[in-house]
């Protein structure tokens, strides 16, 4: 029966009826990672509307994606040509060492050069892992036979190159078989495959057959398509779903050249200038909505502000969560442990509690030492039996983000920026608190002047942590500056209605409260700490992880000596966060 | 002397990575207490036992585990009919007669019990009996050793930093490849050149640690595995007895596994 038009569109309906890559993901992931200690981020290829299905698999760097299914492989299981796809590209990740320049290369000749290349490094993965040969050979099903086309010689020549016993007529391939196995003390070298596959190109030029590079699909089919190892840099790049991470760095870069956001900030007091202003505001221009007015502490006065700053919400971006779980993988160790922390302390166990004056059993240890007093001429103490309670969690927390013009900074020594070392601190959390089912929140803030405090929603208390948060979690951008006493206060206005018996506020900032119209700095410092000190009327901890080595002092200052931690190596953040949370809670 | 049964008379198999053996001689020599840090199967008990071997004194070991309080430790009274009789544990044991006390998996043991340690681990070397108002002195061949396994155990479980500071350390890890096929081979009975394939699967599965296995194969394990092989089992099965079942209950994962011993062969 053929299906309904509609579903027939789009290529990952279709597959729902048999199996398809996303089933076998986590095991081909922990096969690579066991195999070649490669964690890659795998994605299954979605055709844009209109276009058919990508066939081969395709790889750019960590990045793969891989066709949903195979169509035009039978005869064998589904698991067995992903594994063979990806123990291929992960023997290119291994040995295909840099990217080669296309430079006056033909394409039947950047074809033939991927193809040597392909049989290269499947050759040196089978020195290490002879069992490959057993995975590989299946597909390689050319025949000495048929028409002589470009494709079916090529095939033919991919067996050849592969298989030793495989018996072929054909002078060119013979001799493209003769000039690879030659060679095959330099087989560690990827230079030999340019050069034979280029002698290859011509010869086949030569002999005058067609090749089609719009229809050419490497063959077997567990090969990749060869993006990945080629340097596309003057043609037009191809469009990533992860472009958004690339051009994060990149305006990161950028703005690194340019002053310290903080001088900025004070030129700005003197310098109102267009261009200062436009600089700034790199973040989604889309409008926000003022929710709510607060007062502010003025120190010097030592009264308040009435309706100073102003709330306003902006819905933040989504984008694309493959930055965030490429990073996430980094940490897959610690999400592990939490994992199983979690395990242990989400159900309510049942404690033994000892040495009650009534209970359900005898304790046998009071029982002795009642007996030893007694006989040692001591009144005995009467709290000999035990008994067991069930020990509930009741807590709702809500995280609340800085994102500040500074957290676009690059960690030391590394390419993340701390912003998306935040990010990832707070997924690991929310996954640790997802799982223990507290209710929770995830809110952000920067501002921009006391009349633009931006505050935005990530994840509220009554919504799922869901696809949707951790997109919203990963379009977070930074920018602007840190008015934290405001943001704090908005954050009390929405933990308030938390019908829990402990109530937390977890900051996560990594610099000093400062905006463009305070010239002050010990203005705001007493003004969040007014606002901690309003959080703590009402009965709501509030607790800050500060990732500024030098910050001790002001934290200290707004949120007390026992509740604010320094982190000095902020890549440890993701580490520490969850296990601080659990400590805070537990 | 009491504590004939826990002398070690054969030697024990040990092949010594570095210089773990002189080092904790001297540590030995100052009865300086001593904690073996690694990974579960990479050695650490069999070192314990034979450095007691070759320092010729009784191993008293205690499995901690978190229910353990300090009379499992230390001893505690008991009823019979004429009353309550004391009777030592297996702490008081090794300091009153002389013998290496080894305390496994010491993090498992709640922090409040682990601070019956601290007396006999500083220059005092003493042990107070509070409930039978006694003090022990440590006899002189008395040494405390701890072990811990910093990976397996989870960021709520640590030493207190008071302990810690108390005790020296030896760290134990997986061998190399060619030293830890010689004890594979040489424990399991088999040729060096299989030894060597079992511990290159070793790794493999070393290579998911935190990424789907809380911990890879370890030393024990493979030569588990040769165990099997000697007696005649092929290599995949044994694999799979030995390493791949124990080792994981994710269905996903052992599937890895068993392709990443299939690529091996």
């Amino acid at each position: 029966m053929p299906a309904d038009p509609k579903e027939r569109t789009s290529a990952p309906e279709a597959a729902r009826s048999e199996i398809g890559f996303s089933d076998a993901e986590r095991k081909l992931k922990a096969y690579l990672t066991a195999l070649w200690r490669l964690h890659p981020v795998m994605r299954a290829a979605i055709s844009a509307p209109g276009q058919s299905p990508p066939r081969r698999v395709t790889f750019d760097g960590g990045y793969i994606r891989v066709p949903q299914t195979y169509a035009d492989v039978q005869g064998c299981g589904v698991e067995p040509i992903f594994r063979a796809a990806l123990a291929h590209v992960a023997a290119h990740l291994t040995f295909t060492r840099a990217r080669w320049q296309i430079g006056t290369l033909k394409p039947l000749q950047i074809a033939l050069v991927s193809l040597i290349e392909d049989a290269r490094v499947e050759a040196l993965a089978i020195r290490e892992y002879p069992g490959l040969n057993r995975l590989w050979a299946p597909f390689h099903v050319a025949e000495p036979t048929g028409a002589l086309v470009a494709e079916m010689l090529m095939a033919r020549l991919a067996r050849g190159l592969f298989d030793p016993a495989y018996r072929d007529q054909d002078p060119w391939v013979s001799k493209g078989r003769t000039m690879f196995f030659d060679r095959r003390l330099e087989w560690e070298n990827a230079a030999i495959s340019r050069e034979i596959g280029t002698l290859l190109g011509n010869d086949l030029g030569q002999m005058r057959i067609q090749f089609n590079a719009k229809t050419y699909v490497v063959e077997p089919a567990y090969r990749d398509d060869n993006a990945g190892l080629w340097d596309w840099s003057d043609t037009p790049p191809q469009e990533m779903e992860d472009t958004d991470v690339v051009i994060e760095s990149f305006r990161v870069r950028r703005t690194e050249d340019e002053s310290e956001p903080h001088q900025r900030r004070r030129s700005q007091d003197n310098d109102t200038g267009a261009g200062v202003a436009a600089r700034e505001r790199p973040i989604d221009a889309d409008a926000g909505v003022p929710v709510a007015r607060y007062f502010e502490w003025d120190y010097v006065l030592g009264r308040k502000h009435a309706d100073w700053t102003t709330i306003v919400e902006f819905e933040p971006r989504r984008a694309s969560t493959v930055g965030l779980d490429r990073l996430l993988s980094e940490y897959a160790d610690v999400e592990n442990r939490i994992r199983k922390l979690i395990r242990s302390t989400r159900v309510a166990r049942p404690m033994r509690i000892r040495r009650r004056p009534e209970g359900e059993r005898l304790d046998l240890d009071s029982c002795i030492r009642a007996a030893i007093e007694y006989r040692g001429g001591i009144t005995p103490d009467p709290r000999v039996y035990e008994t067991s309670e069930m020990r509930d969690r009741d807590l709702a927390v809500l995280v609340l983000l800085d994102a500040s013009e500074s957290t676009k900074e690059f960690v030391r020594n590394t390419t993340t920026t701390v912003l998306s070392v935040e990010r990832a601190a707070t997924a690991l959390l929310a996954h640790a608190m997802e799982g223990l089912g507290d209710p929770f929140a995830i809110h952000a803030f920067c501002s921009n002047g006391r009349q633009e405090v931006r505050y935005y929603r990530v994840k509220d208390f009554n919504q799922p942590y869901g696809a949707a948060a951790v997109e919203r979690l990963a379009g977070l951008r930074g920018g602007l500056s840190t008015r934290i006493g405001a943001a704090l206060r908005h954050a009390h206005s929405e933990i308030r209605g938390q019908q829990a018996h402990r109530r937390l506020v977890l900051v996560i900032t990594d610099g000093e409260p400062a905006d463009i119209d305070v010239t002050d700095s010990k203005y705001l410092v007493e003004d969040a700490r007014k606002a901690v000190q309003e959080l703590g009327h009402d009965g709501i901890d509030v607790f800050c992880v500060g990732l500024d080595g030098g910050g001790d002092s002001y934290l200290t200052r707004i949120f007390g000596r026992r509740n604010a931690v320094q982190i000095d190596r902020i890549a440890s953040l993701p580490d520490k966060l969850p296990a601080l949370y659990l400590r805070l809670t537990g | 002397m009491q504590l004939d049964a826990y002398l070690i008379t054969d030697e024990p198999y040990y092949r010594a990575i570095g210089d773990e053996v002189s080092l904790f001689e001297m540590a030995y020599a100052s009865r300086m207490p001593m904690m073996l840090k690694g990974p579960t199967g990479c050695g650490k008990t069999r070192f314990i036992e034979h450095m007691a071997w070759r320092l010729r004194r009784p191993l008293v070991t205690v499995a901690c585990h978190e229910d353990m309080t300090a009379s499992d430790l230390v001893g505690r009274f008991l009823l019979d009919p004429s009353g309550t009789v004391w009777h030592d544990g297996p702490l008081t044991l090794a300091v009153r007669h002389g013998a290496i006390c080894y305390l496994d998996e010491i993090v498992e043991a709640r922090q409040d019990t682990t601070v019956v340690i601290h007396p006999l681990t500083d220059d005092r070397r003493i042990l107070p009996l509070e409930k039978r108002n006694e003090l022990v002195r440590a006899h002189p061949d008395f040494q405390l050793v701890i072990s811990y396994n910093p990976g397996y155990q989870s960021v709520l479980k640590d030493l207190k930093e008071s302990t810690k500071q108390r005790f020296g350390g030896v760290e134990f890890r997986y061998p190399d490849p060619a030293v830890e096929a010689e004890i594979v081979s040489h424990e399991a009975g088999i040729d060096f050149g299989l030894a060597e394939r079992l511990v290159k699967i070793g790794q493999r599965s070393r290579n998911l640690k935190g990424h789907g296995l809380d911990e890879g194969a370890s030393t024990r394990m493979l030569i588990q595995a040769g165990r099997l092989i000697a007696k005649g089992v092929a290599l995949p099965a044994a694999c799979d007895v030995a390493l791949v079942l124990p080792i994981t209950d994710d269905a996903d994962i052992r599937d890895a596994l068993s392709q990443a011993i299939a690529a091996c062969a």
